[in-house]
């Protein structure tokens, strides 16, 4: 016998294979053929591939065991994919498919001489041997990265779009196998929104490779589905169920995206998963040819596939016997059926690397055969109503686990709530679809009733539908984990029943720390195949019964999920203002600022500057926050929220002021202005435009809902332009003509409404952050472009030029402003930003109050104050340390610094403690290279233009 | 003295005009930024809560405009200047009732056609179902990472209006644009 056995046979009548539609695909190297509708798994064996990749550990050679979704044996490298299950993925045009985790070759791999020494690599080997000494650890590190498994991934692949959808079924059914369709179909004739999930290709379960007359109960429940208008989605895999039915499915399926992650919210939820076929554990029980009865059923029934040609089949149900007769029927040769009903047992099997050749009987005989079938049982995938809360208990006579506990919103049918004939399955799904129905309308007329926006609800909630479902029974099967001999238990993790024993004789005898110490039933598989043996034979190793060791608790995902699936589409909001067209269009050179999208500077920040000195410049100022007050307690909702007074603004007035939490801690400043009797507009830095906001709603309603104030956001508005310049109140008296602008009567902290370039209600405030004559205009939106292109047009004989955030900030720095975040920190209080005047303790109360009271007392709080350097070339570091004369003594830091255009010298602003804080005091900074250079404290924060005369006008 | 401009300018300034028409599309994307709308916050013992009437959580159309009630005790009014401004004008607004103009502060986009439902699950988690938000049905939500104010808004078709902060407007309008791709949404 050899490889060349496999092969495609005959057409069945139950394929699912168009033999019309060839496709040619690549196999480690070899270009082969299969058909539309083959898995990668099909189409290997029917080009008579047997050996598909190698082992975790031991790199000993593997063929397809069950064929399906949860083949351990099946990881490839499918073109730039690594870790593709190709018991489940179709194979397409021109897809190159290489074996993963192998060197030089799948033939002949070098890492195999681990098995060698698989004495010596037994549980915890790694944490053994590389855990001293502590500092060797990197250098094992780079070796032992060599040796883990998996396939390739490449970091120049092209994102690609994996998908995001919310979804809020009424029924929500995992499982299309008959139980499953029966269900969804019964619980959308009465009315349900229902959503149909299968893990496959297609709906069917194990319909699909069982008889002509399991297909066409199939073929009629699925045309049921449709017609019910059940939605069904398949290649999708219910992953998780989470607190209220909130569940996790991904869609691989999507016709544009590579995944789709969908968030339901399951008001039922009903879980079919059906059974998953056990492995047997036994001497040579992971050779190429050893394989399970449903994986011989679909490979002959579904692809056509002749999987060996001499056969044993060891078989305790009925599957196996069905396996048996397939296999017959096809004209493969069965030489033996062990019966395991009758006693009969396989020891082992043996054979070369490549395939069995013969399997040895409980009975001493030996039979020459290229295929092992196996049919031992069942574990029932209860992982979804693990989530919910269940916990599966052991049925020793019918040998496999059920669910235990009732959840009102989860029901299970199917396979997994017990055995039947496919017409006593159909029937429990259809009463499973009912009572779904039925709870679902339930839990939709709560949902209905706590939904404001909803349609008003008719009548009294309807009661809680009972569950009256026919049980399903549960037939006898031999309990059959372990044969006489040891073999593999995980074939993910090449943990095999030797090192489980080990384990438990070490001391890892509870089921959780064993799982954890050897990593059985941790692997790709996710203990579906192996979780029932692990905990089979720690029995045994502990002297006791399934039932009293237990079972693992099965988490979420119930399949591993790529990183893609789980992110979904990325949404990355970002803000821009309206002038954003005219910025990108003239060489702006952009700074994300949050979500905003800011003009860094327009080349030459430094020119920006010296324009805006010596003519005029405009900056775009949009993201600065605003809020619009309304009401007749605005003054004391300010007062609040404000160090300073301002219960007597005048209108037409603006007031700065400072915002501390309740720790005396600086959290925002900004200026106010009064624009009428009971309206005011604040503004706040751009980054605090949304926390206060939340703050000033905070104070009014928790702690003065009696105050009359309403606050409205207006940020975006208006769009922001600062006008900046000796030459700004010609400019903007260019585009204003129902305000008198002039110094007498509309002079520095001044607000006034007017006409802007024809756009009406313009807000203009005499402020300006860049130590200048300035004027502040607030635009509305709509018309913020128009503005920002008049004033260019008709500036340009001013002189006039925009300038980006950076030149602010200079400028800003040479006049000493500190910019609240950047030159105060989380624990920079009030009294630090030498503005004590205006913190009025005298005022009844205010954020901070108590705690500034305290530090105005002190002197212990560090001291915003402007540096100098010696050398005015140097230009240190934000961040770099002051210290102490020689000493490394640490007394502040430099919180702002720039080569000052203006100055042509560089200018700072930093944190010192107070004894470094007086006017003159020499200080040393510590620069990024290790410099030590001298600086002073400055008499004043402004380093240009103390007196303020510019700004003034 | 500078002239008056004469267009709104919308935050949504993509040119879209070469982008293909899909003839078999459900869904249309409509910018409908230019609509005036008008944030009334009123207490509810105030006149003009009174005659707003509209309960929280749903909208209605009064005469020309439509009349939102997407928090407690605030309204936004939609519809041109003329009609809001002529709607504003006959409310009462004695006592702590403010009015802001937010016209220029918020984006607003109509989606619409069968697959709008489709297009906004992919984007927002909230639940669409004919009997949780009904035509008429006003709520806040994030859509794709944006909050956003939404109306249920069917004509002939289901419909919805979504209005968010004006910045994000280029950016959402995009981000539907891109999740309604496989309902081949047309832009209107």
């Amino acid at each position: 016998m050899s490889a060349s056995e496999l092969g495609r046979l005959a057409a069945q009548s139950g394929e699912v294979i168009d033999r019309t539609s060839p496709i040619r695909f690549n196999w480690n190297g070899n270009s082969l053929t299969g058909f539309k509708g083959d898995t990668i798994a099909s189409a290997l064996m029917a080009n008579g591939e047997r050996i598909v990749s190698r082992s975790m550990k031991y790199h000993r050679p593997r063929g397809y065991m069950t064929a399906d979704f949860w083949d351990p044996n099946g990881f490839v490298q499918v073109g730039d994919d690594p870790n593709v299950r190709s018991g489940h993925r179709l194979i397409e045009d021109g897809m190159t498919i290489e074996p993963q985790n192998v060197w030089p070759s799948l033939d002949r791999d070098i890492k195999a001489a681990n098995g060698l020494v698989g004495r010596f690599l037994s549980a915890g080997f790694y944490y053994k041997t590389f855990i001293k000494p502590q500092k060797l650890w990197p250098a094992y590190e780079r070796v032992l990265s060599t040796f883990a498994p998996g396939g390739k991934v490449d970091l120049d692949t092209p994102h690609r779009y994996h998908d995001k959808r919310y979804t809020h079924p009424d029924v929500v059914v995992a499982g299309g196998g008959p139980a499953g369709m029966a269900a969804a179909a019964a619980a959308a004739e009465v009315g349900a929104n229902v959503l149909l999930v299968e893990h496959e290709h297609q709906l069917g379960g194990h319909l699909l490779w069982g008889s002509d007359a399991d297909r066409a109960v199939a073929a009629e429940l699925a045309n049921r589905v449709s017609a019910a208008g059940v939605e069904v989605l398949t290649n999708t895999t219910l992953t998780g169920r989470y607190e209220d039915n909130w569940v996790g499915i991904v869609q691989r399926s999507h016709p544009l995206a590579v995944e789709r992650l969908i968030k339901a919210r399951a008001k039922i939820l009903v879980v079919a998963p059906g059974l998953i076929e056990r492995p047997y554990v036994f001497a040579g029980n992971d050779k190429p040819g050893v394989m399970l009865s449903g994986a011989v059923r679909r490979l002959v029934n579904m692809y056509g596939v002749k999987p060996g040609a001499r056969a044993v089949v060891f078989t305790a149900n009925a599957e196996g016997d069905a396996a048996a007769a397939d296999l017959d029927r096809v004209g493969i040769d069965v030489a033996r059926v062990v019966d395991a009903r009758n006693g009969e047992n396989v020891v082992s099997a043996s054979g070369s690397s490549k395939s069995v050749k013969s399997v040895k009987l409980g009975d001493g005989s030996e039979v020459e055969a290229d295929l092992l079938v196996t049919a031992t049982g069942w574990t029932a995938p209860t992982s979804l109503l693990n989530m919910a809360g269940d916990r599966p208990v052991y049925d020793e006579g019918s040998a496999r686990f059920y669910p235990s506990v009732t959840v009102d919103n989860v029901l299970s049918t199917g396979g997994i709530s017990g055995d039947g004939s496919v017409d006593e399955l159909v029937a429990h799904g259809e009463a499973t679809g009912q009572l779904a129905a039925g709870r679902a309308s339930v839990v939709k007329h709560r949902v209905q009733a706590l939904t404001a926006r909803s349609v008003p609800v008719a009548g009294p909630e309807p009661e809680w539908t009972a569950d009256f479902r026919p049980e399903l029974g549960r037939d006898d099967h031999p309990e059959l984990f372990r044969s006489t001999t040891h073999g593999i238990v995980d074939f993910s993790e090449d943990v095999g029943s030797k090192d489980l024993v080990a384990a438990a004789k070490e001391g890892y005898d509870s089921v959780e720390l064993l799982k954890r110490y050897t990593t059985a039933t941790m692997g790709p598989a996710q203990g579906k195949l192996e979780t029932v043996n692990t905990v089979a034979v720690l029995a045994e190793a502990r002297g006791e019964t399934i039932e009293q060791v237990g079972t693992t608790v099965w988490r979420p995902p119930y399949v591993p999920i790529t990183l893609g699936g789980l992110a979904g589409r990325n949404f990355e909001p970002v803000r821009v203002s309206s002038i954003q067209p005219w910025h990108e269009a003239n060489g702006v050179t952009p700074i994300i600022a949050g979500a905003w999208i800011r003009p860094e500077h327009y080349g030459n920040p430094a020119d920006e500057v010296n324009n805006t000195r010596t003519n005029v410049g405009i900056t775009d100022v949009t993201p600065l926050g605003k809020l619009d007050l309304q009401g007749p307690d605005v003054p004391k909702l300010l007062s609040q929220l404000y160090t300073n007074k301002w219960m007597k603004l005048p209108i037409g007035s603006v007031r700065y002021g400072l915002m501390c939490a309740e720790d005396g801690v600086v959290l925002d400043d900004g200026v106010t202005g009064r624009l009428g009797e009971e309206h005011y507009l604040m503004t706040t830095t751009s980054s605090g435009a949304a926390s206060i906001w939340e703050w000033a709603e905070n104070w009014l309603q928790t702690e003065h809902p009696e105050w009359q104030v309403h606050v409205t956001p207006v940020t975006t508005g208006y769009t922001s332009i600062n006008v900046a310049g000796p030459k700004s109140r010609e400019l903007v008296g260019r585009l204003v003509d129902d305000v008198d602008l002039s110094a007498e009567a509309f002079d520095y902290m001044r607000v006034r409404t007017g006409t802007v370039a024809g756009v009406e209600n313009c807000i203009m405030w005499r402020i300006g952050f860049t130590g200048e004559l300035s004027f502040e205009l607030h635009v509305p939106s709509g018309y913020g472009l128009h503005v920002w292109e008049t004033l260019m047009a008709e500036g340009a004989d001013l002189g006039v030029k925009p300038f980006g955030l950076e030149a602010q900030r200079i400028m800003r720095l040479e006049k000493g402003h500190f910019i609240v975040g950047q030159d105060t920190d989380g624990l920079t209080q009030a009294p630090a930003v030498g503005m004590n005047a205006l913190i009025k303790l005298d005022k009844e109360d205010f954020a901070g109050k108590a705690e500034l009271a305290w530090a105005m007392e002190s002197d212990q709080v560090p001291h915003v104050v402007a540096i100098q350097t010696v050398d005015p070339t140097i230009v240190p570091g934000e961040a770099c340390q002051i210290l102490k004369g020689t000493t490394n003594e640490i007394v502040g830091r430099i919180t702002s610094s720039r080569m000052s255009p203006t100055l042509n010298r560089s200018v700072c602003l930093g944190q010192v403690d107070t004894a470094h804080a007086e006017a003159g005091t020499e200080l040393t900074v510590l620069l990024r290279n290790g410099q030590r250079i001298k600086a002073n404290v400055m008499s004043h924060h402004a380093h240009f233009d103390p007196e303020g005369e510019r700004l003034r006008g | 003295m500078a002239n008056a401009p004469t267009t709104f300018e919308s935050p949504v300034v993509t040119d879209y005009s070469t982008r293909p028409t899909n003839a078999s599309s459900d869904v249309t994307l409509t910018d409908e930024s230019s609509t005036s709308k008008i944030l009334i916050r009123a207490g509810s013992e105030t006149a003009a809560a009174q005659q707003l009437g509209v309960p929280f959580g749903s909208a209605r159309q009064s005469g020309t405009v439509l009349v939102s009630g997407q928090r407690p005790s605030e309204w936004l009014i939609l519809g041109s200047a003329e009609e809001t401004d002529a709607f504003v004008a006959a409310l009462d607004l004695t006592g702590h009732v403010s009015v802001v103009d937010h016209t220029h502060s918020r984006a607003l986009f109509k989606l619409s056609g069968v697959g709008s439902k489709g297009t906004l699950e992919k984007i927002c988690g909230l639940d669409w179902d004919d009997a949780i938000t009904p035509d008429g049905a006003v709520v806040s939500a994030s859509v794709a990472k944006a909050n956003c104010d939404i109306v249920r808004f069917d004509a002939d078709e289901p419909g919805y209006l979504l209005a968010c902060d004006r910045s994000f407007g280029q950016y959402l309008f995009d981000a539907i644009l891109d999740a309604g791709d496989e309902f081949g949404i047309n832009v209107g």
